[in-house]
């Protein structure tokens, strides 16, 4: 009782504690305001990585074969047997495929034997991908792409069957209408009704051989995943269009699943799809966890692997300044400790003991933390809330710019604030304190005070 | 000594050595010094600097263990209770005036003399409620020509000032001994005077015993009893009883 009088009285009125105050709150702030917008990062960039994925895709390796083991050339059968399967909600098929697209302008072309004064830039690598679009919808985030708000975006006319053409369309081309990801559109100048030139490879069926193909399709319209890399290059067909323009070589490469429980099933959804589906012969692997079923993480983990690392990383640079925070209350302490001998004696002689003279020390420290990791919380918590419009005050008012909203694909700093992580960096910083304020708590008992008693 | 002499008595000291380590040499500097401090009396201890006055009085307020010894308080046996048990002693029944005031810097007049009351509060010997114990130390300042000062931090005190607090803090739990250590050695004369007193008034009208060292022969005159110490021990034919 008296312990927490006197400690809380020496904590108010030496001014030296606010500079404790201070460090703990500063360190505590910047733990939980960094912490969480890596968090937000983190969890956005997974959003965005799995919605240009599905929870599960199933990739056979192996259509067609030319040794005889030929899985069946339609997807049909292996959608027919994955719904089947616990937990899977939906299956979409998709035909993947590679492709050069080739823009006509400049250097002028008909077809890949008549480029005339082609520039390389004028090849983009591009990842077409052919769907059943109502397939498509159930399993990935396609529909939300194709209404996502954007200033960029060229909107499709409907996005219940977005390869239609558009009415009022003038030209009577007999080509296949095409989505592009608006990265590309923006840096290609694409817009409703461009034509573009996609060439690509596929096998001859007589002898395997490579064969071009190449043919011209219209632009309908944009998508936005938000994921860079998808946007720069993907291009969604329909996916008879696109067998047809791999000369009914393929009908699908992968089957997209959407399960009912990703949680609670991505540690083992692959195993026992894989011994499934092989006892079925719908996949030949012969491997226990195949790379043929995959789940959205295998696919990308690496990216978020990547911004965990950085997280965590994050995260021990900045507990050092609770570190040096908690070793700032020690040198407060130490000095306290030294500068309150006198006070030391006088309170012995009133009648305390040196447990509560340890305990008052050890109190001050204590109270240091308290109202530190307060303030510091108070502050993380507000600023990490508030860190896109606080961003903005600063970019405005210093003219600089902090955050580059094009470069992340990001509208906002998108900041995540768990109480977890607020209860265990506000937890660390007290045990750090405590640590460190016990050594001058202790020493603070074992002095012998009543040497300072004697008159000077 | 009998028994019957050391029932009276309030406080006993019987054969107090105490030597301080320096270095790794001991120095013995009370040579089993004795002394019986009766019920409301005033005894005076007098000795030259450097007798061992201060550490004697240490010893006897508990704050320092004799090396050698033992110290009776009411008859019982104080060095071996444990540590918290002889600290809630000092607090409740010995009431300490040093010569440079000792009080704490960081709190007000006010604040300084309720704390022995907060102590006691946590040992729970008695309840502490904060408005009556500011209420009484008000009164007692008042009582002292303090009553401007109650919000005064020490270092806006005079000497004198401070005196009184600290003899006002000293006396606020009502202990049985008041321990003072030249409780006028920084005062000027009338200063002195007035502060002690404020001292013998209080200790007379609450019936508490006073163990004063001084080296005033005037202050010693007004005392009960007068010790001298000497090297360490009490010379055995030197207590006096003045007349008043
Ligand atoms: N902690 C200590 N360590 C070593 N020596 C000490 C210690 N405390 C006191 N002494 C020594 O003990 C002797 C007696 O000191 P003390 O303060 O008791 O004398 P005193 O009689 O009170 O003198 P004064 O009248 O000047 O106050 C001195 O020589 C002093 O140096
Ligand atoms: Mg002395």
């Amino acid at each position: 009782m008296f312990v927490g009088y006197i400690s809380w009285c020496y904590l108010l009125r030496r001014r030296i504690n606010s500079i404790g105050v201070m460090g703990i709150t500063v360190g505590v702030g910047a733990l939980i305001m960094i912490l969480s917008i890596m968090t937000g990062f983190l969890e956005e960039s997974r959003d965005t990585v799995r919605g240009s994925l599905a929870d599960v895709i199933i990739e056979p390796a192996d259509i067609p074969t030319f040794d005889g083991k030929r899985l069946p050339k339609s997807a049909d059968p292996l959608i027919a047997a994955v719904l089947k399967e616990d937990g899977v909600l939906a299956a979409s098929p998709r035909l993947s495929w590679g492709g050069l697209l080739i823009q006509p302008g400049g250097g002028g072309f008909d077809s890949i034997r008549h480029l005339k004064n082609a520039q390389g830039n004028q090849f983009v690598f591009a990842h077409i991908v052919g769907v059943d679009v109502q397939s498509e919808y159930t399993t990935t985030n396609l529909r939300e792409w194709l209404t996502n708000e954007s200033d960029a975006r060229v909107a499709v006319e409907n996005v219940d069957d977005p390869f239609a053409r558009p009415e009022g369309y003038a030209g009577d081309e007999p080509w296949a209408w095409i989505v592009v990801g608006e990265q590309l559109a923006e840096y290609r100048g694409l817009h409703q009704g461009s034509v573009i030139n996609l060439i690509t490879v596929v096998p001859d069926p007589r002898n395997g051989e490579a064969r071009e193909n190449n043919r011209k399709f219209l632009v309908a319209g944009t998508f936005r995943s938000k994921d860079n890399e998808v946007d720069l290059s993907r291009i969604y067909v329909d996916r008879w269009e696109l067998s047809d323009f791999l000369s009914d070589t393929h009908e699908y490469t992968q089957v997209l699943l959407k399960l009912d429980d990703y949680e609670k099933r991505r540690d083992t959804v692959d195993a026992t799809l894989t011994a499934s589906l092989k006892e079925q012969g719908l996949i030949v692997s012969d491997r226990v966890r195949s790379y043929e079923v995959r789940t959205w993480e295998d696919f990308r983990g690496s990216l978020l692997g990547a911004i965990e690392n950085e997280r965590v990383l994050m995260g021990i640079m900045l507990a050092l300044i609770v570190l040096v925070a908690a070793f700032t209350v020690f040198a407060i302490l130490m000095m306290m400790v030294t500068e309150k001998r006198r006070d030391i004696g006088i309170l012995t002689a009133l009648g305390a003991t040196p447990t509560s003279i340890r305990s008052i020390f050890f109190m001050i420290g204590m109270w240091n933390a308290l109202l530190g990791c307060l303030f510091g919380a108070i502050i993380g918590v507000l600023g990490a809330l508030n860190i896109d419009g606080i961003e903005r005050w600063l970019s405005a008012t210093f003219e600089v710019q902090i955050f580059n909203r094009d470069v992340y694909m990001f509208s906002h700093i998108p900041a995540v604030v768990t109480p977890l992580t607020v209860i265990s960096i506000v937890s660390g910083a007290l045990l750090a304190t405590a640590i460190f304020s016990f050594f001058p708590a202790w020493r603070a008992s074992r002095l012998h005070p009543i040497d300072a008693l004697r008159a000077e | 000594m009998s028994q019957a002499t050391h029932k009276d008595c309030l406080l006993v000291a019987e054969g107090i050595r105490k030597s301080f380590r320096i270095g790794d040499r001991e120095i013995e500097i009370l040579h089993g010094a004795n002394l019986e401090l009766r019920r409301s009396e005033r005894l005076c201890l007098m000795g030259a600097s450097g007798a061992g006055k201060s550490t004697f009085l240490h010893v006897l307020g508990l704050l320092e263990p004799p090396t050698e010894g033992r110290i009776l308080l009411n008859g019982k046996s104080t060095w071996d209770l444990p540590m918290r048990e002889r600290a809630a002693l000092r607090n409740r029944h010995i009431g300490f005036v040093f010569q440079a005031y000792h009080l704490l810097p960081d709190l007000t007049a006010l604040e300084n003399i309720i704390l022995p009351a907060r102590i006691a509060g946590a040992y729970g010997t008695l309840p502490f409620v904060k408005r009556e114990a500011e209420q009484e130390a008000a009164e007692i300042l008042e009582r002292f020509g303090l009553k401007d000062r109650l919000k005064h931090k020490p270092n806006q005190l005079s000497g004198g000032e401070r005196q009184r607090v600290s003899i006002a803090r000293a006396l606020f739990l009502k202990p049985e001994i008041v321990i003072a250590d030249e409780p006028t050695g920084n005062l000027d004369t009338g200063t002195g005077e007035r502060v002690l007193e404020l001292l013998f008034h209080e200790q007379q009208s609450r019936g508490a015993s006073l163990l004063l060292v001084t080296h005033d022969e005037r202050l010693a005159e007004r005392c009960d009893r007068v010790l001298m110490m000497e090297d360490g021990q009490i010379q055995a034919d030197s207590s006096v009883v003045i007349p008043h």
